[in-house]
């Protein structure tokens, strides 16, 4: 009885193993192709939205080695701060850098907000794209997650650093009624990224 | 043997009567779209995993059989996940983040170990199927109730007016709503039996 007890649970689980990686092997080309196009799609979204045709690159080989090499002389966590926690250069069709796209993650009230921010290269907005509740969104359906609604978003383009804020903290965006927290959350992280990019400009300046 | 469809649906219902599968009716019922999609995950995996185990009710040691259950039902739940994403990825954005809350659906469990590992493969094909369909009535029911009152909207189309739609009973998309919804309905199915006696 005990052999059998082993020998079917073994079986089973092989059974399930196999067939598994069998769906896995299979799928994989498409589902990796999907998340490719579609942070591709999201990239382009918040860099120009409405824009000219233009590359948003994710193998910018300069801009990534003048990176690495600003990592190395300021140190790591002196990095950390001023860079926007991921970044993409944004090229136009003649791969000249027209902006850049950076990825923060606010605090809003269920948990981090991944929120795009496209920026020009005199570091004004040119769109964001907080995720999906099927990417990672937590907050409040119904309520937290109308950041999402495109009055929201929009009301981001064309904004400089110092207007990146709520009308109730003194600054130019409407917040989404009963939902204060998740608006400041997008707002303010979409600041502190523009105040630790333009830290890493001046940097980059120095340099 | 049709009855044993029937059962879910009303009689039987996996969640106002045999109150199985309640975390999901209250989690994902804040739209009705919401509500729709985890109700189709749940038919899907619920009716695959009753026809496998009942396939194998004979080969699996008594012992050992939740194991054997869990692990069946999880193997669907993930072959549904990556299917799904690699089929249609709008789809999948819509239904995706339903998917891996399927497997802690204990309608499937329960299901499995009441009936599925019982009865013969075709009668627990159906019973599978009522008790999805009973399933999605239910959180569709409540998914539809607490967006039409919490947001004024239904499939994201305004109802009730414009006025009603910037200040609905925000209350109803709150947890507490879903607690209020899912007691009335209860009642409610209670209330109807008892008269219909």
């Amino acid at each position: 009885m005990k052999l059998r007890m082993i020998l079917s649970l073994t079986i089973v689980c092989l059974l399930s193993a196999f067939l598994l990686s069998w769906v896995y092997k299979t799928t994989e080309p498409k589902i990796e192709k999907d998340k490719a196009g579609k942070l591709k799609i999201h990239l382009m979204e918040t860099a120009f939205p409405d824009a000219f045709e233009y590359e948003v690159s994710t193998k910018d080989t300069t801009f990534w080695i003048a990176y690495d090499s600003l990592k190395k002389t300021i140190g790591k966590a002196k990095f950390e701060e001023i860079i926007p926690d991921t970044l993409w250069s944004v090229l136009d069709t003649l791969g000249e850098q027209i902006g850049i796209v950076f990825k923060v993650y606010p605090k809003g009230y269920g948990g981090p907000i991944e929120t795009l921010v496209g920026l020009s290269m005199d570091t004004i907005i040119t769109g964001i794209r907080p995720a999906t509740p099927a990417e990672g969104l937590k907050e409040t359906p119904g309520l937290g997650v109308k950041i999402l609604e495109p009055w929201f978003k929009r009301q981001f383009i064309g904004k400089k650093e110092k207007e990146v804020l709520l009308k109730k903290d003194g600054g130019t965006l409407d917040a989404i009624t009963a939902s204060t927290k998740s608006s400041r959350a997008v707002a303010n992280g979409a600041r502190e990224g523009i105040e630790r990019y333009k830290k890493y400009l001046r940097y980059q300046a120095i340099e | 043997m049709f009855k044993h469809f029937t059962e879910g649906i009303i009689k039987n219902n996996p969640v106002l009567v045999l109150m199985l599968g309640l975390c999901p009716t209250l989690a994902v019922s804040t739209t009705a779209l919401d509500a729709l999609g985890m109700g189709v995950a749940v038919i899907f995996v619920l009716v695959l995993s009753n026809i496998t185990i009942s396939a194998l009710r004979k080969v699996i040691p008594e012992p050992i059989r939740i194991p054997v259950f869990i692990i069946i039902i999880s193997t669907f739940v993930t072959i549904m996940d990556f299917t799904l994403h690699a089929l249609s990825s709008e789809l999948y954005g819509a239904l995706g983040i339903f998917v891996p809350l399927v497997v802690v659906n204990c309608i499937i469990l329960g299901r499995a170990e009441a009936f599925a590992s019982k009865h013969g493969i075709f009668t627990s094909f159906l019973d599978g199927l009522g008790m999805g369909i009973g399933f999605t009535i239910i959180i569709f029911l409540m998914g539809a109730i607490r967006e039409i009152l919490g947001s004024g909207k239904i499939f994201g189309n305004i109802i009730l007016g414009t006025t009603f739609a910037e200040s609905p009973v925000i209350y109803m998309i709150l947890p507490p709503g879903g607690f209020l919804v899912i007691a009335f309905l209860m009642g409610g199915l209670n209330w109807f039996q008892q008269r219909s006696k």
